[in-house]
């Protein structure tokens, strides 16, 4: 690297920690005492942590958040893949209506279906239940709409080739058509993970029992619990705060690259 | 290729399912539950015309949290796009620091909204926070964030800043990038000075990538609801009461099912309507690849 490079990186990583101070410190704070958080001085922790789990269930929480962002994100892939799959390859009657109320969906703010969802699934006995929880999250328009122009894009002569061997439509999607749009996939599989791990607003609707709770639901309540100007527990709040975004943090690194390239491809395309 | 004429159908089965169950079927019975009055609990539903609508249209509630929504849309949307678009002008070029901005300024758009509320509600906090820290550093008087009607709508529109910013300078650059290189050659060669191009060969050809950005991010600041339910609840004195967080009140606090689903229909509406325009535009324009 030249020199004049060099400082460029180094001015940038500057402004990259400034910008993300807030949440940096609030990480550091986790790590400190109640105590020398209100009188001044570091005495490093993990207590925090301890109590965020052992008093406060957040080891339920991120169990919770963990198994219902995992299954949306299979289930949610799975029923866009097949879907666009039939869209994609397969002439048949009502696919462009099917196709264009799916693709429709992508306009349709969500806060519309918040009471109907809550009373659907409260007639059919699913509130507090990791399926109420689940089952409104799974379709994905915007996946199966990203998936289908994907498969477009693969050569036809390829199906073609596999159909010649006697293979079945759902032989052909899994061994040549999957393989094949595995980055799209997996940008979709990020991007209904990530939506999922940060939603708030049907958990909080929907979920009454603490023990089904997401992270982001306990961490609201831990905080809510002493709001305002008391003297709040901030470094035990900031270390659920740390449990609740560090699978996001973590994974950042690895998929930086491929979440901004899905994001822009849906943006600009 | 001999084909079972119901695979299709039954591949697409599953999606269309969902989707109708929890996306269609519930528009349908929004509007139903708009024209009706419920409590959740009471066994009927009794019809009762457009009252819902003629109770929303005269409340104080209803207005001032539009206008709230409407100020913080005013302030937010420009701030946004200003800033993102000066910051992707830095950053569009492929070397490693602006890789590294790009990431800080990315991460919070990935970030739990939750989290962030909780981190800046810190921040925020009148007698231990990092911005009243700063002040009076500086010598000045400590500053009521949260607590002051005047100012803590403000407070919320720079923290969703801060949490957005990153989405719409990635947009930018990936429109920037598109803009071919030799417009800039031509432009700096006719003499013109860099706040020139800028004006003159930057800004309208970005303007595609603007009008979306625009649009989504108003569409963006009508469903605000994380921070608003996290940090203030509304308050104080309704100051950041926005329209969904009054939607959520009316369903799910004061359970009046019927005002809170007529609450529903009316801001469907208005997002469709931006929405449509979103996609005549981005239809009509915009069609340069990643």
């Amino acid at each position: 690297m030249k020199p004049k490079e060099k400082a460029l990186s180094a001015l940038a990583l500057l402004g990259g920690l400034v910008f993300l101070s807030p949440v940096l410190y609030s990480i550091w704070m986790s790590f400190q005492t109640a105590h020398s958080y209100y009188t001044g001085g570091f005495d490093f922790t993990l207590s925090n942590y301890a109590t965020a789990i052992g008093q406060f269930n957040f080891a339920r929480y991120l169990f919770n958040s963990l198994f219902v962002s995992g299954v949306v994100t299979i289930a949610g892939l799975v029923v866009s893949t097949t879907a666009a799959f039939a869209f994609a390859r397969f002439d048949f009657r009502g696919r462009d209506l099917l196709f264009g109320v799916t693709v429709a969906t992508l306009m349709i703010p969500s806060h519309i279906t918040l009471i109907p969802n809550y009373l659907t699934l409260a007639k059919a006995g699913l509130l507090d239940s990791y399926a109420g929880l689940i089952l409104p999250a799974i379709s994905n328009g915007f996946a199966a709409f990203f998936l289908r122009q994907y498969i477009r894009g693969i050569p036809k002569a390829l199906d073609e080739a596999a159909y010649m061997d006697g293979a079945r439509p759902l032989q052909v999607l899994w061994r040549v058509i999957v393989p094949i749009s595995r980055p799209a996939i997996s940008s979709m599989g990020l991007y209904i993970f990530l939506a999922e791990w940060n939603n708030y607003i049907w958990p909080l609707v929907a979920v009454g029992k603490e023990d089904l709770y997401t992270l982001q639901l306990g961490l609201a309540r831990l905080y809510s619990v002493n709001p305002g100007e008391g003297l709040i527990d901030w470094p035990l709040v900031m270390a659920a705060s740390t449990i609740t975004i560090l699978p996001v943090l973590l994974g950042f690194f690895f998929v930086e690259r491929h979440l901004v390239r899905g994001i822009t491809m849906g943006a600009v395309k | 290729m001999l084909m079972p004429k119901l695979t299709p159908y039954l591949l697409a089965a599953p999606l269309i399912a969902f989707i109708a169950v929890f996306t269609y079927l519930p528009i349908i019975s929004s509007v139903d539950l708009s024209f009706r009055s419920w409590n959740f609990m009471s066994p009927e539903k009794p019809f009762v015309g457009f009252d819902n609508y003629a109770r929303l249209f005269a409340s104080d509630d209803f207005w001032h949290s539009l206008s709230v929504t409407a100020v913080f849309a005013a302030i937010s949307v420009p701030l946004r796009l200003a800033l993102a678009l000066a910051i992707a002008s830095y950053l569009k070029r492929e070397i490693f620091s602006s890789r590294i901005l790009r990431g800080a300024l990315f991460l919070p758009t990935i970030t739990s909204t939750v989290s962030i509320a909780v981190v800046f509600s810190w921040v925020f906090s009148t007698d231990y926070g990092l911005a009243n820290a700063a002040l009076t550093g500086l010598g000045l008087g400590k500053v009521p964030w949260l607590q002051d009607p005047q100012i803590a709508l403000l407070v919320l529109i720079l923290i969703n800043t801060w949490k957005q910013l990153g989405y719409d300078v990635i947009i930018y650059i990936a429109g920037l990038q598109a803009v071919p290189q030799e417009l800039y050659d031509a432009a700096s060669m006719d003499g013109g000075r860099r706040w020139q191009v800028f004006r003159r060969v930057t800004v309208p050809l970005i303007m595609p990538t603007t009008y979306f950005l625009l649009v989504i991010s108003v569409i963006e600041a009508f469903q605000v609801f994380t921070i608003i339910n996290v940090m203030t609840r509304g308050g104080p004195a309704g100051a950041t009461d926005m329209l969904v967080h009054l939607l959520y009140r009316t369903g799910f606090v004061l359970f009046d099912i019927g005002t809170g689903s007529a609450l529903a229909v009316i801001l469907f509406v208005l997002l469709i309507g931006l929405a449509l325009v979103k996609s005549r535009v981005l239809g009509a324009k915009v069609h340069y690849e990643a």
